[in-house]
């Protein structure tokens, strides 16, 4: 079931770069160019690149951020970010958070998307649950939410005399919950954390896999189905492997997402937890620039932070071409 | 579904999407750290005489940037327009900003800053950090205020320590804080309990406590250090000022001394008793304030003088809220049970590099008139360094009468400290505090994460250290 993908029919005809060399410049597409090439890449120029190269410039510097003056101190900002205990512990938080919420997310994600998709009735053409339609708003809903509200309303919702949460669990009867700090102890701060974060943002990725699996042709469901294949099979040998690309680009928008984290920490807990268990590198960034007045330093930790990032992007490509994605790649 | 479509555009797509995804945190992350230019200063002034002491110039703007916070700005505006009514006719413009730090960074870096800042709020920038930037402000206060008086003598004493930093005045905090233990009169005059002096007097109201299913004291995350707070007034009482300056110049084992430790000790008895609501370590601050001033689900709680404005919406009717000093270990403490921790807030400087740094010293000579220090503490019902605005009846505050109260009850044994926002760290230390109050530290254990944060401070040879004696 797996080669289904590669053997699906392309676009034929020559490739674009191709067509185009073949054909002389001319003012009209000179000007063409210019305007929808040139002044893009200017403008990434300008506000994308050039804060990147200036950012690794002043990590180089012990530059306070209130001053003109950038005296340069080499790698130094760097050999004290990999001695921070402080800022270790936040590295190591912001990993786990990479390594669990995409994966998390992205799990409940495809599954909740194939049951409003294909988890309907067996008899008849292949359909979703019923009410579906109705589930995929209702799924969306919370990524409609600013990120900032969704963090003050689940404090609301944690909080340990009047939340929701220990007000539900003690009128069933655990009581041992009245006034249990959810934020507050370092064994379920992180957990609770997370789960907000998962909460606000799988909608988003429901609603995107929902696009893909309908762009699938209906036909390869059908067969797999008179096959015998049951539900979850269909799930996880046909969906999921044609889905790869979108899974790829998906675990990497949410690598992404969980290494910030800004936001959602910021309202939960300001200032990084109990025993610093959801501190994260963007918080130790900010509080080093702006109240402790080391941008030098600051910048240091986001440029490990970008790294970081590629580097996760960079695994995700790996795993994807090492458990089978070269075809995928190679297609055009 | 649709019928087969060629997949390469989506696939084209969804790549150039994931470039810029790479990119977008990227620039989030870095792009934070773009600085201007800098501009070389342009200080104007006019000639200086007795009724204009900085050589203000006439009919010349101020730009002030205050903190917007519990004291909202309008008492600058106030100030403002008593200094329009001099003379020379200065007026300023006052913009109110949350997140000073942020706001104020780029402005600092081009060399163009406001010419009086207030610098507080959880966004403060670092004094050490600008501390190169600011005008001395000496001369505000040998300045005569415009009902004729120099401005020193009419301050409260020892105010302007907090703000000189060797040797130079360059912070003037302008709102007087009081650190007390406060209380609801009405609920302890109900029950017939009295005021703990020690802490072991404390244990026996929380057990008294305990019999009404109330507890002793509520704490919120963010305010963990309210505690630490108290614990360091409590020890300096107990071990007099050599525990004030052990803190202060980031000292080898300081939190070891034994003033500190029977301190720590005599908490950890309180918190381990139960005594403390629990849960505070993951409950929002003002919300734990709201379980005290409102619910009455919790009795004694440790705080500036800034709590009765803060909870003024959240205070149960007939509360009666008083302050009373902080508890001794021992009825032979160092200092009296009577001496005080007080300091004066709200650090307002003076860039030297603004546009009118005259001006900004003369704003703040408005603020430390009469008329503005009155308007302040009659509105905010807490009063400024300047002696003799609060009447009497406290304008019908029990708090501010209080406070009043325990200033004159103290006389000379007042004191403050400043490392922990001379260093910024306050946050650090957040968090073992709120590991000790929830009771999952030992005091071995919460003295040394306390110490680890004093040392990380005392030998990062980057910060610059301020010798206090």
């Amino acid at each position: 079931m797996t080669g289904i993908a590669p053997s699906l029919p392309t676009a034929g005809g020559p490739s674009r770069a191709a067509r185009w060399r073949r054909k002389n410049l001319t003012f009209d597409k000179i000007s063409f160019a210019a305007v929808f090439l040139g002044i893009p890449l200017v403008v990434y120029l300008v506000l994308v690149l050039s804060p990147f190269v200036q950012a690794i410039g002043y990590s180089l510097t012990s530059w306070s951020g209130f001053d003109a003056s950038t005296p340069f101190v080499g790698f130094a900002n760097y050999v004290k970010a990999f001695t921070d205990a402080d800022f270790l512990h936040a590295v190591q938080n912001s990993v786990t958070l990479v390594l669990v919420l995409p994966v998390v997310i992205i799990a409940i994600a495809i599954a909740l998307a194939s049951l409003v998709t294909i988890g309907g009735s067996s008899s008849g053409p292949v359909r979703g649950v019923r009410g579906g339609e109705f589930y995929r708003i209702l799924l969306f809903f919370p990524y409609i939410i600013p990120a900032i509200a969704v963090g003050i309303m689940w404090g609301q919702i944690y909080d340990p005399s009047n939340g929701l949460l220990n007000g539900i669990l003690t009128s069933v009867g655990l009581t041992a919950f009245a006034s249990y700090p959810w934020l507050g102890d370092a064994r379920t701060a992180m957990v609770a954390t997370m789960f907000v974060m998962i909460w606000a943002s799988v909608g988003f990725y429901v609603v995107i896999f929902v696009a893909a699996i309908k762009a699938l042709p209906a036909e390869i469901f059908e067969a797999a189905r008179l096959d015998g294949a049951g539900r979850f099979r269909i799930a996880t040998r046909v969906t999921v492997p044609m889905l790869r690309s979108n899974i790829r680009t998906s675990l990497i928008y949410t690598g992404i997402f969980a290494l910030d984290a800004f936001v959602f920490m910021s309202a939960l807990n300001a200032g990084g937890g109990p025993q610093n268990s959801t501190l994260v590198i963007s918080q130790e960034l900010f509080k080093t620039a702006f109240t402790k007045g080391e941008f030098g330093y600051a910048c240091a930790m986001g440029v490990v932070l970008a790294a970081i990032t590629l580097l996760f992007a960079g695994v995700v490509f790996l795993v994807d071409r090492l458990t089978g994605g070269r075809e995928d790649l190679q297609e055009e | 579904m649709n019928d087969l479509k060629p997949q390469l555009h989506r696939r084209d797509f969804l790549r150039g999407a994931l470039v810029l995804g790479i990119a977008a945190p990227l620039t989030v992350t870095l792009a934070s750290c773009a600085a201007g230019g800098s501009t070389a200063p342009a200080a104007t002034g006019g000639p200086k005489s007795a009724t204009n002491p900085f050589g203000v110039k006439a009919k010349s703007t101020v730009a002030a940037t205050i903190f917007n916070g519990g004291y909202g700005t309008d008492y600058v505006t106030f100030a403002a327009a008593v200094m329009a009514k001099q003379k020379n006719g200065v007026t300023a413009t006052v913009s109110p900003a949350t997140n000073i730090a942020q706001t104020l960074q780029p402005k600092f870096v081009a060399g163009n800053p406001p010419d009086l800042v207030d610098n507080s709020g959880a966004n403060a920038i670092g004094i050490s950090t600008i501390r190169s930037q600011l005008a001395e402000l000496s001369d505000v206060i040998a300045a005569n205020n415009y009902e004729g008086k120099k401005i020193a003598d009419t301050l409260y004493g020892g105010v302007t320590k907090p703000g000189t930093l060797d040797g130079k005045l360059l912070i003037l905090n302008y709102v007087l804080t009081v650190y007390a233990i406060w209380y609801s009169k009405s609920l302890f005059d109900a029950n017939g309990w009295t005021v703990p002096k020690t802490w072991d007097e404390a244990y026996q109201l929380g057990l008294k406590a305990k019999a009404k299913g109330k507890y002793l004291f509520i704490w919120g995350k963010e305010a963990a250090t309210y505690y630490q707070t108290l614990a360091i007034a409590s020890s300096i009482k107990e071990g007099g000022d050599e525990v004030r300056l052990a803190l202060e110049n980031l000292e080898p084992k300081c939190w070891s001394k034994p003033a500190i430790q029977s301190v720590f000790t005599a908490m950890k008895k309180i918190i381990d008793a139960g005594m403390f609501k629990p849960g505070g370590a993951g409950t929002q601050f003002t919300a734990a304030q709201a379980q005290w001033s409102n619910d009455e689900s919790g009795l004694l709680y440790p705080s500036g003088s800034w709590i009765e404005n803060e909870m003024i919406k959240q205070t149960k009717a007939g509360f009666k809220m008083t302050g009373a000093p902080e508890f001794t270990v021992t009825s032979s403490s160092a200092m009296p049970y009577e001496a005080m921790h007080s300091t004066a807030g709200e650090p307002f400087v003076v860039p030297a590099k603004g546009a009118n740094v005259a001006g900004g010293k003369e704003l703040l000579r408005a603020m430390l008139s009469n008329e503005a220090a009155t308007n302040f503490a009659k509105t905010r019902l807490t009063p400024t360094i300047v002696k003799g605005t609060v009447p009497a009846d406290g304008f019908g505050s029990t708090a501010l009468v209080s406070q009043s109260t325990l200033l004159t009850n103290a006389g000379d044994h007042v004191f403050s400290w400043n490392f922990v926002d001379l260093y910024g760290m306050n946050q650090d230390q957040l968090v073992v505090w709120n590991t000790f109050l929830s009771g999952k530290s030992s005091v071995a254990q919460h003295t040394a994460g306390l110490q680890a944060i004093t040392d990380k401070v005392a030998s990062d040879s980057s910060v610059t250290k301020v010798k206090v004696s």
